[in-house]
């Protein structure tokens, strides 16, 4: 008995000295944010994960209208395991904590992460959203993004144009309750209803967060349905990435039509070969700049638009090579 | 004999107290505490931080509480994750599909419906584990990383494939706030201790399995069938059932665990489990659980869970990157568990080797 | 003749336990030195000292006359003192050339032997009378004695002056007993150094010239086995006058109570019957696998059978352990290290395994209640123990199996099914066990007692019966038996196939 008697009155009397002083500090992370001009202005910037391309050039574009405005520090913090909700919960609450000056943030979950937000917003931090949606409730900033279902309906009529407005399609998603990609992949469906001789096959496999599993379920979707099938469309980058490996294993690249939403360096050569077909460009450099202009901006009394939209655009291979689309599909990136 | 005395005559020092988890914990947060007000915002030793590093340790603690009792029969349950985010998932679901607005008249009906259907899939899930294992023989990694995919692949079914998200006026209010780590008092169980309900939660089951172990009959069979199953079998102890119950239980903590998951991201996603019962099985071995059995304590494993999030979350204040938080938490664990090993004189090969 | 091993004045200390004080005893080339002494008084630490495992805490160690002080046991081995260990040190998958030449500069597993390595190999096996044995055969698939022998072989060819045997029969059958002797005779006549560790007092009187007697970490007589008795070496080892190896306790055979008809399972006991009257002591001899542990784990309940039944006072009893033990049965392991105790848990918890209905209340145990109760117990059987949360690993062998017997007094049975109950402890130990199985009877208790050391078997039971493979072949009063017929007995039935 005796030996849990030590840990047990060190944990309350920790846990007692930490909650018992609460009010001494917990209110100065409100009062830093109101005089956002002498002093130097921190904002966290957390997207979704870390170790994507988009992430690096939306963190490209936040550092960039950071430079511009000056005096503004950038905290870029990702999840520590990505795609978890709850482990992008506790960044923003850390961020909180930390007593930042707004929160720019690409939710992971449009519903997930309302009470977080909320929070934020309690303690006096304003919440610019970008990329994906969050659900309605909490008195957000601005969402800055792509239209994604335009996005998504542009790629449906690269789709109809590529395989001649015939044939069958597959609609490989991306995760779950993720609204970007959900807006894209509603789009699309949209789009192709104008076409009467396309026959969606599939529209209910999802490809995961990494090119492996995305890998996977395009191999087994290929197995199903590669004799007649005349079009891919894979909603974001590391599943097109996996899509794009899977159709060149099944000898089927450039037979099969493929619509890419996103670029990477595999899609920007497969299109240079033949085997990708046209792809969504969002402008995340755009987006990254727009978010924390906006915050900025927030801060010092001026108040947003609820959306704005970053642009979205349709890379072929006949226009890759303009400067526009150059920028576009290889933005830059932090480091 | 004599090879016990050895280890206990050198390393004394490090031998002679019991509280290694404790200690470690008070270093880590000394530590960041440090670091932080030398390089960071100052804020890791604050209050709020307090809140929110206790908050999400109670969301590993509670499972792993069950975790604990499973390791300590000699077990382990791989499929802690993903039965969580079953138990979850289906909560979220009853929450979506069979509950009315929690304002109206007759909501708290189906409100505890609703619970009982999580913690009755937590336990399922325990049981089926318990059941496999006890009637088969077969060994608990194997069994259970069978259950964990199955409970992932039940899981995405019952989900659709999508994540559950019932609307927000289906859900008390008691049950949104329960991991509220913000500063308005109303929403913490005791108005003058701001601390997340979720830890209250979590202390509160601790202090329960801590007493089932130390000072009943079953608590006390668990660590004979975990130190020496042949004993307990010579002692008349009924190992099967003894098994079994001890997974069952572990059920009920998992489903506790999925009420606190689904307080915290307020909706259900199956695939959100996968990976975590590393994290909880990590916690019950930071506190000073063995992997052979016998042998673990419950408030070290609390404070094994504490010890984790206090790592990712001064990683997170100092801005260290997430790879590097990676890092820093496994070379913690390993080290750790070899201090723990030299207690118990484990590592003989490691002296061997040196001299 | 100056000794060819000197020790003088040897300490070691383990924390607060003095493990050796002063110990001081010499071993002369070509003679063979028995290291006699109970479990725990400091036979394995010397030994280790001697090997380099340990460092003396203080005193002095020469061989042949140069100052020796091993930093290892390599260390050890290369001057010359090797040590052929109580539990096998061989690697099971490595051939039997390897084990031999295991450790040594420039060989091993995965290195190529040289062809006058092979040579020495094939010599040194030959000495250990293994001279069939395939130098590339599988280490693991030799019996217990042959590995005994090739570690014997191990220690010949790194040229030891000195082998130390540590309890090297504990493991053996009887007719390799015999070998292992001849083996050593022949290395005391090629002029080595023995120093054979035992507490076997029959076996040091046939192999051993001189005798040192340790107790509780100190040297407490040493000197020629001619010139001292059996019974002094005993009171030298237990410290007191064991006046009475066998004590007896006059008890009184009352009704049958315990019968066991045609009692069977797979493979063994086969058709056992047998019955059992209050007050006695009914002893079981036999060969190892003759069947007897299986037997005693039937009646237990612990394995299944598929034939017979056992009746208690009249009543047929279900087939579970904890029914038999709530009828009164009580069982003592043989193999007290994996079976029979939990070691890395306390005396306190491994007296109440089992046992704690008696101290608990709806569920919960009264702790206060459970420690008063192993402090009575560890007085009561004289446990030698710091205290009573200590673990049992960390006792020696006879206060484990004390701890072992306690728990089945705990649990108050009614028919005590004792498996080796003395295997593997000392001397006083023994006598204090005999005197508990006698007290139990005279108690009104039935106690059933396996043993493979025929002297105990016939000194303390009322009855005695034999079985050979799986059969109870001949049970008659113990005064009807003596020794050799119980071997004729035992063995006969393996001679008829």
């Amino acid at each position: 008995m005796k030996r849990f008697i030590l840990p047990l009155v060190m944990l309350l009397a920790v846990t007692l000295i930490v909650a018992g002083c609460k009010s001494s500090s917990d209110n100065s992370s409100a009062s830093n944010a109101g005089d956002g001009d002498g002093k130097q202005l921190r904002i966290a910037v957390i997207p979704k994960g870390t170790s994507h391309e988009f992430w690096r050039s939306v963190h490209f574009g936040a550092e960039k209208a950071a430079q511009e405005i000056g005096n503004v520090e950038i905290l870029w913090r990702g999840p520590v395991v990505e795609s978890d909700t709850g482990s992008q919960i506790e960044v923003v609450k850390s961020m909180i904590t930390m007593g930042v000056d707004g929160i720019v943030l690409a939710p992971n979950q449009k519903g997930g992460l309302v009470d977080a937000v909320e929070e934020s917003i309690g303690e006096g931090i304003p919440v610019v959203i970008f990329d994906s949606g969050l659900d309605d409730g909490p008195e957000i900033v601005s969402y800055v993004a792509t239209d994604n279902f335009k996005g998504g309906q542009m790629a449906g009529d690269a789709m109809a144009k590529a395989i001649g407005e015939k044939g069958n399609v597959i609609l490989l998603r991306y995760l779950a309750g993720s609204e970007s990609t959900e807006q894209r992949e509603e789009g699309f469906l949209e789009a192709l209803k104008k076409y009467p001789d396309i026959t969606v096959v599939s529209s209910d496999q999802y490809a995961g967060d990494n090119a492996t599993s995305a890998k996977e379920k395009a191999d087994q979707l290929l197995q199903l349905h590669g004799e007649s099938l005349a079009g891919i469309f894979a909603v974001c980058e590391p599943n097109a990435n996996g899509t794009l490996e899977a159709i060149k294993n099944a000898g089927m690249a450039g037979k099969i039509k493929f619509i890419a939403f996103d670029p990477s360096d595999a899609l920007i050569q497969g299109m240079r070969d033949g085997h990708c077909h046209g792809i969504v460009l969002q402008d995340p450099v755009q987006m990254g700049y727009q978010s924390v202009i906006t915050m900025v901006d927030f801060i010092n009394g001026k108040s947003a638009e609820d959306f704005q939209s970053t642009g979205e655009y349709l890379a072929t291979p006949e226009n890759m090579d303009q400067p526009q689309y150059q920028t576009l599909l290889k933005p830059e990136t932090v480091q | 004999m004599t090879e016990n005395q050895t280890r206990r005559g050198k390393f004394h020092w490090l031998t002679s107290f019991r509280h290694g988890p404790t200690l470690a914990l008070l270093a880590i947060i000394a530590l960041f505490a440090i670091l932080d007000w030398q390089f960071g915002s100052g804020r890791f030793f604050s209050p709020r931080n307090a809140r929110v590093i206790v908050n999400s340790a109670a969301l590993i603690a509670v499972p792993a509480l069950g975790m604990t009792m499973i390791i300590i029969a000699g077990g382990i349950d791989l499929s802690a994750g993903t039965a969580l985010t079953l138990s979850g998932t289906a909560l979220a679901i009853a929450f979506r599909d069979y509950t009315i607005p929690a304002d109206q008249a007759g909501a708290a009906t189906w409100i505890a419906a609703a619970l009982a259907l999580g913690l009755a899939v937590g336990v399922l899930c325990g049981l089926l584990n318990g059941l496999i294992i006890s009637l088969t023989e077969m060994v608990p990694f194997i069994v259970t990383l069978g259950t964990m995919t199955i409970f992932l692949g039940l899981g995405q079914v019952i989900a659709d494939e999508s994540t559950v998200y019932p609307e927000s006026e289906h859900l008390p209010d008691w049950l949104r706030y329960l991991c509220y780590t913000g500063s308005n008092s109303d929403h913490y169980w005791i108005d003058f201790l701001h601390i997340p309900a979720s830890a209250l939660i979590a202390i509160v089951l601790g202090l329960l399995v801590a007493a089932l172990m130390h000072f009943t009959v079953f608590g006390r069979n668990v660590v004979a069938i975990g130190s020496n199953v042949s004993t307990a079998r010579l002692c008349g102890i009924r190992v099967g059932l003894t098994t079994a119950a001890v997974y069952a239980l572990a059920g009920v903590f998992v489903a506790v665990g999925a009420l606190l998951y689904f307080a915290n991201v307020k909706n259900g996603n199956p695939s959100d489990g996968t990976g975590k019962e590393l994290e909880i099985i990590a916690a019950v071995v930071l506190g000073g659980g063995s992997l052979s059995g016998g042998r673990g304590s419950v408030l070290g494993t609390i404070i094994g869970a504490l010890i984790i999030k206090t790592i990712s979350s001064g990683c997170t204040m100092l801005s260290i990157p997430n790879t590097y938080t990676h890092i820093i938490i496994g070379v913690i664990i390993i080290i750790a568990v070899l201090i723990d090993g030299l207690r118990n004189g484990a590592p003989k090969w490691l002296f061997d080797r040196l001299r | 003749m100056k000794p060819l091993l000197e020790v003088s004045g040897i300490s070691k200390r383990f924390g607060p336990t003095i493990a050796l004080d002063k110990v001081s005893l010499s071993a002369q080339a070509g003679r063979v030195l028995a290291l006699i002494g109970e479990n725990g008084a400091g036979k394995s630490t010397l030994l280790k000292t001697l090997s380099g495992a340990h460092r003396a805490d203080a005193g002095t160690m020469s061989l042949g006359g140069q100052p020796f002080r091993p930093s290892s046991p390599i260390d050890a081995r290369d001057r010359g003192v090797a040590i052929v260990y109580q539990e096998l040190t061989l690697a099971p998958d490595l051939s039997v050339e390897d084990n031999v030449m295991l450790g040594r500069a420039g060989t091993g597993a995965g290195t190529l032997m040289r062809s006058n390595q092979r040579a020495a190999v094939s010599e040194a096996l030959h000495r250990v009378g293994l001279m069939h044995l395939s130098p590339k055969a599988r280490t693991g698939d030799q019996s217990v004695a042959t590995q005994q022998l090739i570690e014997v072989a191990r220690a010949l060819i790194s040229d030891a002056k000195i082998i130390l045997f540590d309890e090297p029969t504990s493991s053996l059958p009887a007719a390799d007993v015999d070998r292992l002797f001849e083996i050593i005779d022949n290395l005391r006549s090629r002029g080595l150094a023995i120093i054979y560790i035992s507490h076997f007092l029959e076996e040091v009187r046939r192999v051993a010239d001189d005798y040192a007697v340790l107790r509780d970490g100190n040297s407490v007589g040493s000197g020629q086995l001619a010139s001292i008795t059996d019974d002094q070496i005993i009171s030298l080892m237990v410290g007191r006058d064991v006046d009475d190896l066998f004590p007896h306790v006059p008890h009184e055979i009352g009704d049958v109570r315990l019968e066991v008809e045609d009692l069977g399972a797979a493979p063994m006991p086969k058709d056992v019957s047998l019955s059992l009257r209050r007050g006695e002591i009914f002893g079981v001899a036999g060969l190892v696998g003759a069947g007897r542990t299986e037997l005693l784990r039937c009646l237990y309940a612990l394995e299944p059978t598929y034939a017979g039944h056992v009746r208690l006072d009249g009543r047929r009893l279900p087939h579970n352990v904890r029914g038999r033990r709530k009828a009164g049965f009580g069982l003592l392991s043989e193999d007290r290290k994996s079976e029979g105790l939990a070691q890395n848990l306390s005396i306190v918890e491994n007296l109440a395994m089992g046992n704690h209905d008696r101290y608990s209340r709806a569920g919960w145990i009264n702790l206060n209640a459970r420690l008063r109760d192993a402090r009575e117990w560890i007085k009561k059987v004289e446990i030698k123990a710091q205290d009573p949360v200590q673990p049992v690993a960390e006792l020696s062998g006879g206060n484990q199996q004390k701890v072992a017997i306690a728990r089945l007094l705990a649990q108050d049975a009614e028919i005590y099914l004792l498996d080796e109950p003395t295997k593997g402890i000392d001397v006083g130990t023994k006598a204090e066990i005999y005197r508990m199985m006698g007290e139990l009877a005279a108690a009104g208790k039935t106690v059933v007692f396996v043993s493979s050391y025929l002297p105990e078997l016939l000194a303390v039971c009322d009855r005695v019966g034999v079985m050979t493979r799986g059969r109870l072949a001949e049970s008659r009063d113990a005064s009807e038996w003596d020794e050799e017929e119980l071997m004729v007995a035992a063995l006969a039935a393996v001679e008829e196939r």
